[in-house]
């Protein structure tokens, strides 16, 4: 009983993710590939990027960079857990035209550099170069909105807000 | 338990749309799914878990499945290289 008195509510805590890349926010229901437009990967938001320069969303930790550099995936201070896809059918480049910054394990600050890419090598390849950002443990959310529409400058503008459920860390 | 191994043939291993897609199936089923490639486990319902295991084209991966259901979970898996991930 006296437990139930003292204990404190687990806090909830707000999350911004800054948009990752300059360029046009679009609806992830707009990315010409199933798995992303259905949301099986995770719900988020999309940016066309006019720079090849993604950057951190968010202070967090690398906790994947695929072995092609195509894409990379972060973990917040929270237990968010977000999936940066640089354009679609990429994995095929094994590597052409993506420069990382950083390596797994790495702690990472809202607008340091992740990946340089080169936009011509994907549009010359016939890879979409549309961007998901998605939360792939989207069970930890208990609320979210994309907060930018139309064009975005990487690290400057907030892409997405979300509140993160209590107790993940 | 149900364990068994598969064989990753999908070019590109298991990169973000395939472990999107084993996650998804794996999540209809009840039944815990262990993932695991040279020792490392990942949780077969994480995907950022499956995607750090690093799945490469030729890797060899055991599937560990427990639960009520994990007769249909593992042959829904199973199918799902099989077919390569194209349903």
């Amino acid at each position: 009983m006296l437990r139930g008195l003292f204990s404190r509510k687990k806090q909830q805590q707000e999350v911004t993710l800054l948009a990752p890349l300059t360029g046009e926010v679009v609806a992830l229901t707009e990315v010409p590939d199933p798995v992303f437009a259905q949301k099986v990967v995770g719900d988020g938001a999309a940016i066309i990027p006019t720079e090849g320069v993604l950057v951190s969303p968010l202070a967090g930790s690398v906790t994947h960079l695929f072995p092609t550099h195509h894409a990379i995936a972060l973990t917040s201070e929270s237990g968010l857990e977000i999936l940066l896809h640089i354009g679609i059918d990429t994995v095929k480049l094994k590597g052409e035209g993506f420069t990382p910054h950083v390596k797994a394990g790495d702690q990472v600050k809202p607008g340091d550099k992740l990946i340089s890419f080169d936009l011509d090598v994907l549009q010359k390849a016939g890879c979409p170069i549309v961007t998901p950002v998605v939360i792939t443990n989207g069970d930890l959310v208990a609320e979210k909105k994309v907060v930018s529409t139309g064009s975005v400058r990487a690290g400057q503008e907030p892409l997405m807000q979300v509140i993160v459920k209590g107790g993940a860390s | 338990m149900i364990r068994f191994d598969v064989h990753v043939t999908a070019a590109g291993g298991l990169h973000a749309r395939p472990a999107a897609l084993l996650v998804n199936k794996a999540g209809q089923f009840q039944s815990k799914v262990t993932v695991i490639k040279d020792q490392k486990k990942a949780d077969g319902k994480s995907i950022l878990g499956i995607m750090t295991l690093g799945a490469s084209l030729g890797d060899w991966l055991t599937f560990e499945i427990e639960g009520a259901d994990e007769e249909q979970a593992a042959a829904a898996l199973k199918e799902l290289f099989d077919k390569q991930f194209e349903s």
